[in-house]
């Protein structure tokens, strides 16, 4: 960064080499907002967390009621996020990912506070890579009919999909979560689970398809014609 | 690419590779690869309509949920007390 700028302007003015360049705008004339954090009051930081932040408290509350399977817990992990998110908001670098960024906070908070009270086992991320990989060729294998499965899990009550989505390990469904609910992108899941994009690649994997073998067996309950299940 | 070329070696590539398709996480080549095979290949198809199907399916049954109103307050009550007593120490 610094140094494409000055490459930038060594075009025009040439700085000595331990003269900082930097000013604000910069050079190519895409002027960033500006934003002088050391001037900014606390009630002027306050109103940006309102305007910038509180927008996404409906969907980190849905996030939290998948993640803590419950609303008492679920209010409680968001306003925590929130307070943690405000004061550290300083931190927060102006015209990056926001929405990443307070998610990144609800989870290291969940992991760090109700994971434990949950006491739920920790996903043991070893080996996932090679069982992932596994997996996908053995599914090979399997003559799913398409019709009949995809039809079957197609019919499916919100209901059942939030009950499998509670049975699987977190970590799979928090992956499932960011990428299909969210959309984020698996680069953005990496930075929110502090985790390399292979094991994000790897929880994805392992959560969809522990999903799917779940979800046809409550379309088996319900009478639907689920043919060949792979699991 | 004909129907009698596509062997093995294809579709468990295919397959492995499925879900970075499904996401848009795969550049283009990749990309062109994967659905040509899709278009040869019935049962990696019928694999790919189902996970997309599932994807679907997943966000739909998770909509966003309104988060309570006490909820909201509260977050703003607190930043408000933050707010202050940062104000004071200043």
């Amino acid at each position: 960064m610094k140094a494409d700028q000055r490459a930038h302007q060594s075009a025009s003015q040439t700085p000595t080499a331990d003269e900082p360049v930097v000013d604000g705008s910069s050079v190519d004339g895409s002027v960033e907002p500006t934003l002088d954090m050391s001037t900014e009051t606390p009630a002027e930081r306050a109103a940006r967390f309102e305007k910038d932040a509180m927008p996404f408290l409906d969907q980190l509350y849905s996030a939290a009621l998948r993640t803590t399977r419950n609303p008492a817990d679920a209010e409680d992990l968001v306003q925590e996020t929130y307070a943690k998110a405000f004061a550290a908001f300083h931190q927060y670098k102006h015209g990056t990912n926001l929405k990443a960024w307070l998610y990144r906070i609800l989870t290291n908070t969940y992991i760090n506070s109700y994971r434990k009270k949950q006491r739920q086992p920790l996903q043991s991320d070893a080996a996932e890579v090679e069982d992932y990989q596994l997996a996908r060729a053995e599914s090979h294998t399997s003559k799913g009919l398409r019709s009949a499965e995809t039809e079957a899990l197609d019919h499916l009550p919100d209901s059942d999909v939030k009950r499998a989505l509670q049975e699987i390990p977190e970590d799979f469904r928090l992956a499932v979560y960011l990428a299909d609910v969210e959309g984020f992108a698996y680069k953005e899941i990496a930075e929110i689970m502090d985790t390399p994009i292979g094991t994000v690649m790897s929880r994805l994997h392992r959560g969809r398809h522990q999903l799917r073998a779940l979800l046809s067996d409550y379309a088996r309950e319900r009478g639907f014609v689920v043919e060949a299940v792979t699991s | 690419m004909t129907g009698a070329e596509h062997d093995e070696y294809d579709c468990s590539r295919a397959r492995l590779q499925l879900y970075q398709y499904l996401d848009g996480e795969m550049d283009p080549d990749d990309c062109a690869k994967i659905s040509e095979h899709l278009e040869q290949c019935g049962p990696c198809l019928k694999e790919y309509d189902l996970d997309q199907m599932l994807k679907a399916l997943v966000r739909r049954s998770c909509a966003c949920e309104n988060a309570p109103t006490e909820l909201r307050m509260q977050i703003m009550a607190r930043i408000t007390t933050i707010n202050m007593t940062v104000e004071f120490r200043d």
